[in-house]
């Protein structure tokens, strides 16, 4: 009973949140600008007029036209193409990123707040060790370490973003197990794994969410710049970063080329903040549904 | 609070140690032997086992650990491989530009942000506030490397009102007229961060119990506006700019790549890219020795200006 119960609980909190985005304009905006990025990333060899790699040296530079819709680059490639293949590279770092620094920020903020002590303060440490190098200058020395290349990209922005999470979810851990139900479960004889399992992690969720939704774009964001200065993914595969690298040679002469991939970049951030946010005002308990804006 | 300051002070040392552990591994963890990258590929053994003694290569790990801390704390940071001038005086050359650029760029993030949500907040609800609201979202997820292209992309090769290389020549009004677009491109992102706080904090302000109080004794609105409320709503503003500080130095690497402009992000990326392990490590120690004092900073005015912040 104890357990259906908060089972309809978290039904009510579902439909409660899903009913105030529903009528949050940021929730279309940026739901249409995630999906249109991932349908490009999955359907690509489908929806790009071109090979985003061949290459035509005669129509090099050239300015939109029916053929090359945004033209074509410095070699003769077609720019859309590019930008569509270069989805994939954005959501493989998102996503993959995010998942290391989703699992080891659980793992790590989890044996926090539960063995306390000596591990505890060691891990908290960890975190503010990470935390003390400016993120950027962090990232370009490991970058400098591993080398630079898709995996190693996801990997280390994956160990940068891991203190976030860490410190979340050892605060609400550390919470959650003052509460009286979870103290009641431990009585029963729930095992850790079960109350981290059945009480902890619905709690945790919502603000894992929310953070995940904006890290997901930041990430996006750190890999096109780190491309840009040539120490991310490198030439050349299509990715944002490589495009705006590629093209900055050019700036003064086809300036056109530069600002594409720098408006994919911008519309990814600006879709995934939107949703994000409208994501956190629901969740935000303070919200009602009459007032959603 | 004087507690809660010493214990941050404190908090500094064990960090500052151990960025200097990571910046020292760096010798053991980089691709290749060091001796080797600082010779070039003529050089002989003895060559190499003489430079290694000299480096303190041969030196078990904590001697060499602590030797390294010796010299840090003299301000010897080593030589720099490829411009045979030592790390101190290169890093030492180009931070004041770095410094300039990213105080610039806080001042302008602080101007038009505290503005713009000032006046998103005195037309809370109209269409100007969402109009207002709408470009503080837009300019906060916007990458500092997509300012920097759009601005020189628009000012500089379309209206070509703005340079986009270099620092300029002589005179402060022409290093600031240079200044204009870096510290622009810079400041993007926190004007709207700045402009979405403000907004919302002015309004918490405005509906708290004093200033309602101020409404009924019937003071004029604009009165109570900027003699009470702006006190109160700026507070947290004040707090957030230490962490700006530390955030807008990370950004300062890209605008000063994109403008080509000497600074310490520069000098940085440089060093990675030419494997000058004595630069890579002085230029990271400086940068990170100013963000952990950018966040000591935060920090301490964060509980100055929220004093619940404390009990933690």
């Amino acid at each position: 009973m104890f357990n259906s119960q908060r089972l309809f609980r978290f039904k009510k909190k579902i439909s409660r949140v899903i009913n105030i985005m529903k009528h949050d304009y940021r929730t279309y905006v940026g739901g249409v600008i995630i999906l249109a990025i991932f349908i490009s990333a999955i359907f690509a060899p489908w929806l790009a007029p071109h090979n985003p790699y061949s290459t035509d040296v005669v129509n090099r530079l050239q300015g939109p036209s029916l053929n090359n819709p945004l033209g074509t680059d410095s070699v003769g490639r077609d720019i859309l193409s590019r930008l569509i293949y270069a989805a994939r590279p954005a959501i493989y770092v998102a996503v993959g990123g995010l998942s290391i620094s989703v699992f080891f920020g659980l793992i790590l903020g989890l044996s926090a707040a539960y063995l306390g002590g000596i591990i505890d303060k060691l891990i908290l440490f960890l975190f503010d060790f990470i935390r003390a190098f400016p993120p950027l200058i962090l990232i370009l020395v490991l970058l400098a370490i591993i080398g630079p290349s898709l995996i190693s990209v996801i990997i280390i922005l994956g160990i940068t973003i891991i203190p976030r999470y860490g410190r979340v979810v050892r605060a609400e851990t550390l919470s959650e197990k003052e509460e009286d139900y979870v103290e009641s479960a431990r009585s029963l004889g729930a095992s850790n794994f079960r109350v981290v399992y059945k009480h902890i992690f619905p709690n945790i969720f919502a603000s894992v969410l929310v953070l995940g939704g904006m890290d997901m774009a930041s990430m996006i964001m750190w890999e096109a710049g780190l491309s840009f200065l040539g120490l991310g993914l490198q030439p050349p595969l299509s990715s944002w970063g490589v495009m705006l690298q590629e093209s900055y040679q050019y700036i003064q002469t086809a300036p056109l080329m530069i600002v594409w991939p720098a408006l994919a970049i911008m519309l990814t951030m600006l879709g995934f903040s939107l949703f994000a946010e409208s994501l956190r005002v629901a969740l935000n308990p303070k919200t009602s549904q009459e007032d959603r804006y | 609070m004087f507690i809660y300051i010493i214990k941050r002070l404190l908090w500094v040392i064990p960090t500052i140690l151990a960025v200097l552990f990571l910046l020292f591994s760096l010798t053991y963890l980089l691709p290749g032997d060091p001796a080797d990258i600082i010779l070039g590929p003529r050089a002989t053994d003895e060559m190499a086992e003489n430079l290694r003694e000299r480096l303190g290569l041969n030196r078990p790990w904590y001697q060499g650990y602590f030797s390294y801390i010796r010299d840090v704390m003299r301000g010897d940071l080593g030589v720099s491989v490829f411009r045979s001038r030592p790390v101190f005086n290169v890093v030492m050359e180009v931070l004041p530009y770095t410094l300039a650029l990213t105080f610039a760029g806080m001042g302008l993030a602080v101007i038009n942000g505290i503005l713009i949500g000032l006046l998103a907040a005195n037309y809370q609800n109209t269409w100007f506030d969402k109009f207002l609201t709408l470009i503080s979202f837009i300019t906060a997820s916007t990458p500092t490397y997509i300012a920097s292209v759009l601005i020189i992309v628009i000012f500089s090769v379309n209206l070509n009102l703005l340079p986009s290389i270099g620092l300029g020549e002589g005179g402060l009004l022409n290093s600031l007229y240079y200044l204009i677009g870096p510290a622009v491109a810079l400041s993007i992102g926190w004007t709207g961060y700045i402009g979405r706080l403000t907004r919302s904090s002015m309004l918490e302000t405005l509906e708290s119990d004093f200033i309602q109080t101020e409404k009924s004794f019937g003071l004029p609105r604009n009165y109570i506006i900027y003699k009470y409320a702006l006190k109160k709503a700026i507070k947290p503003i004040i707090a957030v700019i230490g962490l700006g500080v530390g955030r807008l130095l990370g950004g300062a690497v890209f605008v000063e790549v994109i403008f080509t402009r000497p600074g310490l992000g520069r000098l940085i990326v440089d060093s990675i890219f030419e494997r000058d392990l004595p630069l890579v490590r002085g230029g990271v120690l400086v940068a990170a020795l100013l963000f952990v004092f950018a966040n000591l900073l935060a920090d301490i005015s964060y509980a100055y200006f929220d004093p619940r912040i404390k009990q933690e």
